[in-house]
This record gives structure tokens, sequence and C-alpha cells, in this order.
């Protein structure tokens, strides 16, 4: 990197006044500055330039607009698309179709229809871990004690293997799990964990078409935090009133527990 | 407001200010904006986890400002900086660097736009060359050449007395 014969061109130059040089380099650069007092001024003007830029520019900021406001942006984003999700779940359930599992809309992964999913996703996700984790006596209907039993239901009613993942290596340790129910009248499986203190982590595994593939992706709501992914046509959330990083920790093993990561 | 929201949330200013320098209608440039965020908000999960968030937002909002511009061609017209009232200049200075900062501001809209884009991204973006060679879609050497020559000609600008652009207009 920092070859003392390495010739100096016109890229370092610039790289020097943008602070973009590799490492060890900058003294040979202001070596050759000084020999060089022509290029040396010019290099000085350059950086007056940068700085007088930053000054001038930098410090503006007004307030948003409303159109620029993110929050907005995603509510307007959302609305049709719920609307589009009841008229689809209504034609659904009228039609009688829309078996166990699969996802009711069909065709190659738009943006719209992978946004869609998440969307569902998470307000599912979000909305189970609020009204399951805060129950301290029934969160789960079928315990960890019995857990062959709970496997084989939950695969039988999703109508594919699902297995709780083991996140002791996590500080994590199964309590049990449920069967949920999606807006279309599909299976989904919800597994419950709690740490030492009692802290509690929801996972929501939840089918959906195989051709969406999304990685993991932060959500929240307040003090509650999750990671959702898809893959394999399965939707994960997990969800806990935890740090960001620590979720993402948590995602780890549960990705890598679940041979999705 | 997930983690997510709040970086692309921080990056609205710096996404105003480059808009303002593409577009001298500050409307205009807000409506790019607004475009370029519904724009990310669609393709949030095409996004490489390990990409620097700005770079990939401004890199959005650079094709959506060159697809404009070229629906735009025919159709549009090229306002002297003479035309422009104060409070439509592109970009405005803050009271303290004010005359210093208008002078060179003046300077700036002179560049060409390919000219003016580098030096932006660059100088008060921070971003990496590389990371400026994916924003435009040219490769390095060119983001390389562009901001040398952009350099080069404000200095002469700003040194000079009788650059076409400072020059007033009888």
């Amino acid at each position: 990197m920092t070859d003392p014969d390495l010739p100096i061109t016109e890229d370092d130059l610039h790289a020097y006044v943008d602070g973009q040089l590799p490492p060890g380099r900058r003294p040979e650069i202001e070596r050759y500055l000084a020999a060089n007092p022509e290029t040396g001024r010019r290099i000085a003007a350059y950086q007056d330039q940068r700085m007088a830029l930053r000054a001038a520019l930098a410090g503006v900021s007004e307030p948003l607009p409303p159109k620029l406001d993110l929050t907005q942006i995603l509510q307007e984003r959302r609305r049709p698309r719920a609307g589009m999700w009841r008229i689809a779940a209504g034609l659904v359930l009228a039609l009688g179709i829309g078996g166990a599992g699969g996802w009711f809309l069909h065709g190659p992964a738009t943006p719209n229809r992978t946004t869609l999913a998440l969307s569902l996703l998470e307000q599912q996700a979000l909305a189970t871990h609020t009204v399951f984790a805060a129950d301290r006596r029934h969160p789960i209907e079928v315990g960890a004690a019995e857990e062959a039993h709970l496997r084989q239901w939950l695969s039988n009613r999703l109508g594919r293997t699902v297995v709780p993942p083991d996140l002791t290596a996590a500080g994590y340790h199964l309590i049990g799990g449920r069967l949920l129910a999606t807006e279309h009248g599909a299976a989904a499986a919800l597994f419950m964990y709690d740490d030492a203190a009692g802290k509690r982590l929801s996972l929501l595994l939840r089918p959906m078409s195989t051709d969406l593939r999304v990685p993991l992706t932060d959500i929240g709501q307040g003090d509650m935090k999750g990671c959702i992914w898809i893959e394999k046509g399965m939707g994960y959330a997990a969800v806990a009133a935890l740090p960001d990083t620590e979720l993402d920790r948590i995602a780890g093993h549960i990705r890598a527990e679940l041979g999705t990561g | 407001m997930t983690g997510l929201m709040a970086s692309m949330e921080a990056c609205i200013p710096a996404l105003r200010r480059y808009a303002r320098s593409l577009l001298h209608d500050r409307q205009d440039a807000d409506d790019l904006v607004h475009d370029c965020l519904v724009r990310a908000l669609d393709q949030i999960h095409t996004r490489r986890e390990d990409g620097d968030l700005r770079a990939w937002l401004f890199a959005i909002m650079h094709n959506l400002f060159v697809s404009r511009t070229r629906r735009n061609k025919t159709a549009g017209r090229t306002v002297s900086l003479q035309e422009v009232g104060e409070d439509t200049l592109s970009i405005r200075a803050s009271q303290d660097v004010h005359m210093q900062g208008r002078d060179l501001l003046r300077a700036l809209d002179a560049l060409s736009e390919e000219h003016r884009s580098v030096l932006l991204l660059v100088s008060v973006e921070d971003l990496s060359y590389a990371e400026v060679s994916q924003v435009l879609g040219v490769p390095i050497g060119t983001v390389m050449s562009r901001l040398s020559r952009a350099r080069e000609r404000l200095r002469l600008m700003l040194e000079g007395e009788t650059t076409p652009a400072l020059r007033r207009v009888k």
C-alpha cells in the first residue's frame, strides 16, 4: 500500500484533499507538495474549495415539508395495500379457495407482493407478540415438555415440517408453542422462548409463497423490536423487547439453527 | 419507526441538498426527493445489507433524475442564472458565508451537471470515490477525471475575473 517508490498521481492529490488516501501515504504526499510549491498552491486551493462548499451548503437545513415525512409516505403506501388484501381475502373466503398454507397471490414476486407479504408478516408478528408474550400464565398451548407432540401437531397443521430452533446457545429456552390463524384462514405457528431473567422472545413461522425471498429486515414499534425474513416458502419473525444488536445476534442463531442463514 | 427508517430519515437533508444542486427549482427538487423515498421503500428488500444506505439512496435519486431529464429533454428549457430569483437559486448559503458563498455557488452553478454532481458527492456528502462511481454509474476513472476538472474549473473561475459565468450581462 505504501511503497515509497510509487509515483504520485493526480488521483492521489485529490484523495489527499478528500482524506481518502490509503493509510500511511499522507506524509509522502506532503513531502511532494512541499517540494513542488506550484502544485502545493493548487492543492491548497482545492482544500479551501472543499471547506467553503461544506460551509456554504452543509449548514442549510430547513424543516421537512409534509410530503417528505417518511412516516406519512409509509402510511400512504400501506393504506391501499391493506385495502387490497381485504378484497383478496374476501374473495378467497367467498370462493372457498386458499387452502392450508400457500399464499393467495400468485405470479412472479414483484416488489409490491414482497412489500405486502412483509407488511402482513410484520403486523401479525407484532400483534401476536403483544398479546401472547404479555400473558404470564398462558403464553402457549403446548409446553416444551411435550416438544415431540408440539412439532407433530404444528407440522400437521402447517403442512410442512416445523421445528422450534434450539436457542440455548443464545441464552433462550423454549417455553412452548401455539397455533395461529392468518387473515386468509391459513395456519401459522408461534414459538415462545424466555431467557434466565424471564424476558420473552417470540418466533412466528408463517407459510408464504415459495418465490418470495427477503433478507433480514428490521421491524419495531416502541420498545418492541423484531427481525423478519422470508426464505424457502416460510416467513419468519423474531420479536422481543431487546436492543437491535441483541436481536440481530439471536436472529443469527435462529437462522443457523433452521438452516436458513 | 425501525432503525432502517430512522437511518433513511437522517439522509433526507443530504438528499434535498443534492437534489437542489441538480434541479434549480426547490419544489422540483423536493418532488425528486419524494419520488426517491417512495422508490427506496419499494425496493428496500433488494438492498445489499452491507451496502451504505446513503450511497444507495443517492443512486436511486440520480437514476430518477437521469430518466426524468431524458424524458423532459424536448420540453425542457434552460434558465440562465440571471433569470433565477434569489430565493429559487438551487442552493443558498447560510448567513455568515454569504459574500464568499455567493461567488462560490455561482461558480458551482456554472459547472456542468456532470462536474457539479461529482464535486458535491465527494466534497460535501463525503461519499467515497467507489460509491460515487456506483451512484453515477460511471467507472471510477471517470469520477476522478470529472473531479479533477471540476476542481480546476472552479478554482480558475474563482481566481480569474472574466469567466463567462461571472460576467455581467448588459
